[in-house]
């Protein structure tokens, strides 16, 4: 496809914009974790770094307990992702398809699930997990990410059903394959990218949960990295140095799952359902 | 050797055992709010003197954030799962007396008192309905911080009074920098902030004798009137500083003063960590006052276990605490920011003999002596009312500044509002 | 494929788990409203419809509900456009458009805590790098205070909000336009019709779907933000950015009124769920239209 020259500049210095305002903070963040503290602070701070410190990243991993907290969301998000899946597949499939009375309805009910305010329920649930002795427990973390993330999930599950063209299906019923060899045999390899999808959204929300996380979780061995993050912060100062740091290292596990799987999800979305 | 002695010998190996049995240990969880790693550093080495040295009694820390710990601490002790030792500020105390999750600690207290003599001013905020409800740990008070050297730049005194301290901080403002930074935004520390001014205009008493709301007077106006002027004066993003902005600020230069609990830390790792050059003073006073007063915390511990084993080890532990030999290295867990509260932990070697602590000497001495002319908003009538806590949490006094200096209302108006809004948050 | 007790066996489990989950709570929360419970564990008596009464008589409630119809149109605004215009660009081929595709969604993988830290420090007035930025290019000539005036705070943060989703809304809406078939445009590029011309015959009528869906949870999606203005500005400054979640979570857990909390819950539920039904009803009834 040939471009005019226009054409091209406002492509390329569209995307030239993009690339600046969602790289650039990124940048100075990252270079900032290197940076020596007064270079930090300076009053007309650096775009490119003068100096270079790892004492930040020393202090961060020997002063903290920021290896614990990474261990706890990698624990957390990957148990409520599994649990997402499990139960978001078998629930699409359900309602995009097969037949039964009050499908419509029963799906519009799950997707109500969006039309509150998270803060809304944690002080029942709150109450609701301490009657079970579940107060400072990853598994109440799990419980509450997995509710939040399955409508989205059953819902992005949608497309890629709909992408798998009927007559599969109808040919293996014809070879006298039951529903649930179906599901797995053959319908699961073909909605695998939909699967990923949902995984990563799932991993992803879970990563990057705060409210339920900073008052259901208790004792620091248990915490999560926004919560335990945010407590790293100075109560009476501000070591902007540690918090960069701490930022980078957050930034950083997710950024490496999405170098290995990301392009799943973007192609999982875009390439998705064609027809 | 035959079954039956087998037997016998292993009945006996395990009477001697059970005998000498490995009693099990009064296991005790301590929650506090100083999270910086340091900070928790050092609370591990001294827990880890302690259950050493007592091993029927082992203490566990975990270190909760200020910004939660109003919101997670009820919702703890509701559930059952409360600390066994809690860190507290006064207000704090007044919350969870409220919920019933608080013991009274009069017989440790007045041990501990004989003993090492409590400061006065520390123990008050603690003493109300006939008991003691927390016992003191930690002192903190707010001074005017500056460099000696751009004072003298600028040939300004060390402001005593509020005129010279507006003729200082307008002077300071140049070049780009600000005078003084004040924060202003809607929180504790702009709440303490506030307070320091109203001290210091006469109006330290927001409560009347019969736990009404003492805050609208021509004192309370003047302070708010001037605390506004000098924010003008301060960075433009002070409306979002919590904790760490104004130090930063002070530490890269950009501000002039600041009003702080302790920024030795900061200065000597961030910034130049001259000691000569830091500059420590009372907070100014009003021009008709005749002396300076500050803001004081007295930060403590309060006992919020209702089992007695538990209640007898944490006794023990808080006595170990306020030992000379290990009271200053738990104070030097930030050197410069905590004060003694002790007579004699003020001249604890344990203290004196950190590292920082020497450095500043001097600086540190002059805290001490800012920190006994400290008062409390809300502690200040030696009656203390628990609306104080709702109001503290809700940081009415910031919110009434946010109203001069967001919305532009006259201080008097503003003031007017913040009486309202207090009275009332105190009915529920 | 007809075979019903399959298909509930297969639904039971996410819609159990879902009823139990949050159904439930919400039903707790509800009769929390008709009591009068203040610091959460404490007592608690039946009072009926009055925090109800006082709540919706109060002026608490109304401004933090304009404020956040205030957030969720602005930040639908702002996202929107820059959504659209990054996945128009992200549809076209060029080299490395895999790469942004995949890297486009950065902001969203990082925790919000992170995403806090890093813009504090950028809009700082002492040390940040945006306000130096400024000033070098003329555009200011004294630091700026972002959220010094309730204007540019709530500003600010819809900005901060719209950098954070923006991205994911762009991935939705490039998932839509891949579903354009290619031949329309060359169709159209035969016919002889510009770039503006195609754009508005074909895509925006073929995106059109998307969108609606799109506009509907990404307002409820957008409504229901609390960590990113709770960190930042508490809601505020003065008030300014308290929208309802930051009122209720105010309510229960600083003012410890938690059946007052409840009840702007309740109220809160009812409305939005209002608005996902009409929404969905009036969605419906346009794509029956085509």
């Amino acid at each position: 496809m040939r471009r005019t020259l226009s054409q091209s500049l406002s492509l390329y210095g569209g995307l030239l914009l993009i690339v600046l305002v969602i790289g650039l903070p990124f940048w100075w963040v990252l270079t900032g974790s290197i940076k020596l503290p007064k270079e930090i602070i300076q009053r007309v701070p650096t775009m490119v770094p003068q100096s270079f410190t790892l004492q930040h990243f020393e202090k961060l991993l020997q002063a903290s307990d920021f290896p614990v907290y990474l261990l706890n969301s990698m624990v957390v998000a990957l148990f409520s992702t599994a649990f997402t899946v499990l139960l978001a597949l078998p629930a699409a499939y359900a309602f995009f398809r097969m037949e039964f009375p009050g499908r419509n309805a029963l799906y519009k009910t799950i997707l109500l699930a969006y039309a509150f305010p998270g803060v809304v329920v944690l002080i029942p649930l709150y109450g609701l997990f301490a009657k079970v002795g579940l107060i400072d427990s990853p598994v109440a973390l799990v419980i509450v990410n997995v509710a939040f993330a399955l409508p989205f999930s059953i819902w992005m599950m949608r497309s890629f059903l709909a992408s798998v063209p009927r007559e599969i299906e109808e040919a293996a019923v014809v070879d006298g394959a039951s529903t649930i060899t179906i599901l797995v045999r053959i319908l699961m390899p073909l909605i695998a990218p939909g699967i990923a999808s949902v995984a990563i959204f799932a991993f992803i929300s879970s990563w990057t949960e705060y409210l339920f996380a900073s008052v259901l979780i208790v004792s620091d061995a248990r915490r999560t990295i926004p919560v335990g993050f945010a407590g790293i912060i100075g109560q009476y100062q501000i070591d902007w140095g540690l918090l960069l740091a701490g930022a980078t290292a957050a930034i950083i596990p997710v950024v490496i799952l999405f170098a290995l799987v990301g392009r799943w999800f973007v192609s999982g979305l875009t390439d998705g359902a064609v027809k | 050797m035959g079954l039956t002695r087998i037997l016998t010998l292993a009945g006996f190996a395990t009477t001697l055992l059970t005998g000498t049995a490995y009693a099990e240990p009064v296991n005790l969880t301590l929650w506090h709010m100083e999270q910086p790693p340091h900070r928790v550093q050092r609370m591990k080495e001294l827990l880890d003197e302690f259950n050493a040295a007592h091993p029927d009694i082992q203490v566990k820390q975990e270190p909760q954030s200020w910004g939660e710990i109003y919101a997670k601490a009820p919702a703890a002790f509701a559930a059952g799962n409360g600390p066994d030792l809690l860190f507290t500020i006064p207000d704090f105390t007044t919350v969870l007396k409220g919920i019933d999750a608080v013991v009274p600690v009069d017989d440790v207290v007045k041990d501990l008192d004989a003993k090492h003599g409590f400061v006065k001013a520390t123990l008050a905020p603690y003493q109300y309905d006939d008991h003691v409800w927390a016992v003191p740990a930690y002192n903190m008070a707010i001074s005017l911080w500056y460099r000696n050297s751009v004072l003298k730049a600028a040939g300004v005194e060390v402001p005593k009074t509020w005129s010279q301290w507006q003729a200082a901080a307008e002077k300071l403002s140049t070049d780009g920098k600000s005078g003084i930074g004040l924060p202003a935004n809607k929180q504790l520390y702009t709440d303490q902030t506030v307070y320091s001014f109203m001290v210091n205009s006469g109006a330290g008493d927001i409560y009347n004798a019969d736990g009404s709301i003492a805050f609208d007077k021509p004192e309370t106006v003047k302070a708010y009137d001037f605390y506004s002027k000098l924010a003008k004066l301060s960075p433009a993003d002070n409306g979002t500083w919590t904790w760490g902005e104004a130090e930063a600020c002070f530490a890269n230069s950009s501000c002039g003063m600041i009003l702080q609990f302790g920024v030795i830390n900061t200065y000597d790792t961030q910034a130049e960590g001259d000691a000569a050059d830091l500059g420590v003073a009372p907070v100014p006073h009003a021009d008709d006052q005749s002396d300076s007063a500050t803001i004081s915390y007295s930060n403590a511990i309060m006992l919020t276990t209702k089992d007695e084993a538990k209640q007898k080890a944490a006794k023990v532990f808080l006595a170990w605490l306020l030992e000379p030999a290990n009271y200053g290295r738990f104070l030097t867990m930030e050197p410069g920011l905590f004060l003694p509260v002790t007579d004699d932990g003020a001249k604890a070697e344990s203290f004196w003999n950190d590292k920082t602590v020497t450095k500043y000497k001097s600086q540190v001495e002059t805290m001490i002596a800012n920190s006994h002319r400290g008062k409390l908003f809300g502690f200040t009538t030696g009656k203390v009312f628990p609306s104080i806590g709702a109001i503290s949490a809700q940081n009415v006094i910031a919110e009434t500044l946010q109203h001069i200096v967001v919305d532009g209302q006259s201080a008097a108006d503003a003031v007017k509002a913040g009486q309202a809004r207090m009275s009332e948050v105190a009915k529920k | 494929m007809k075979n019903t007790t399959l298909a509930f066996a297969f639904v039971s489990p996410a819609l159990i788990f879902l009823l139990a989950v949050l159904g439930w709570p919400l039903v707790q929360a509800a009769i929390l409203s008709f009591q009068d419970v203040g610091v959460i564990g404490s007592e608690g008596h039946f009072i009926g419809l009055g925090n109800y009464a006082t709540i919706l008589g109060g002026r608490g409630f109304w401004q933090a509900l304009g404020r956040s119809i205030v957030w969720v149109l602005s930040n639908a605004v702002v996202q929107t456009i820059l959504a659209l215009a990054t996945a128009l660009i992200l549809n076209q081929k060029f080299p490395g458009v895999r790469i942004a595709r995949t890297w486009i969604i950065l902001t969203r993988i990082v925790p919000t805590v992170v995403v806090v830290i890093i813009w504090r420090w950028l809009l700082s007035s002492s040390g940040g790098m945006i306000n130096p930025l400024l000033i070098q290019a003329g555009a200011i000539d004294r630091p700026v205070g972002f959220f010094a005036t309730r204007e540019s705070a709530m500003a600010t943060l819809i900005m901060i909000n719209s950098w954070r989703w923006f991205p994911f809304t762009t991935l939705m809406m490039l998932a839509g336009l891949t579903r354009i078939p290619g031949d329309l445009y060359e169709a159209a590029r035969v016919d002889g019709a510009g770039t503006f011309q195609r754009f508005k015959r074909i895509t925006w009528p073929l995106l059109h779907p998307t969108l609606m869906v799109l506009g509907v949870v990404g307002t409820l999606l957008s409504f229901n933000v609390f960590d990113v203005i709770w960190l930042l500005t508490a809601g505020g400054p003065a008030g300014a950015t308290q929208t309802l979640p930051v009122l209720i979570y105010e309510t229960a857990f600083k003012g410890y009124r938690l059946s007052q909390a409840a009840t702007i819950s309740v109220l809160t539920t009812i409305l939005l769920m209002g608005f996902a039904f009409f929404a969905t009803r009036a969605m419906a009834a346009a794509e029956a239209d085509r």
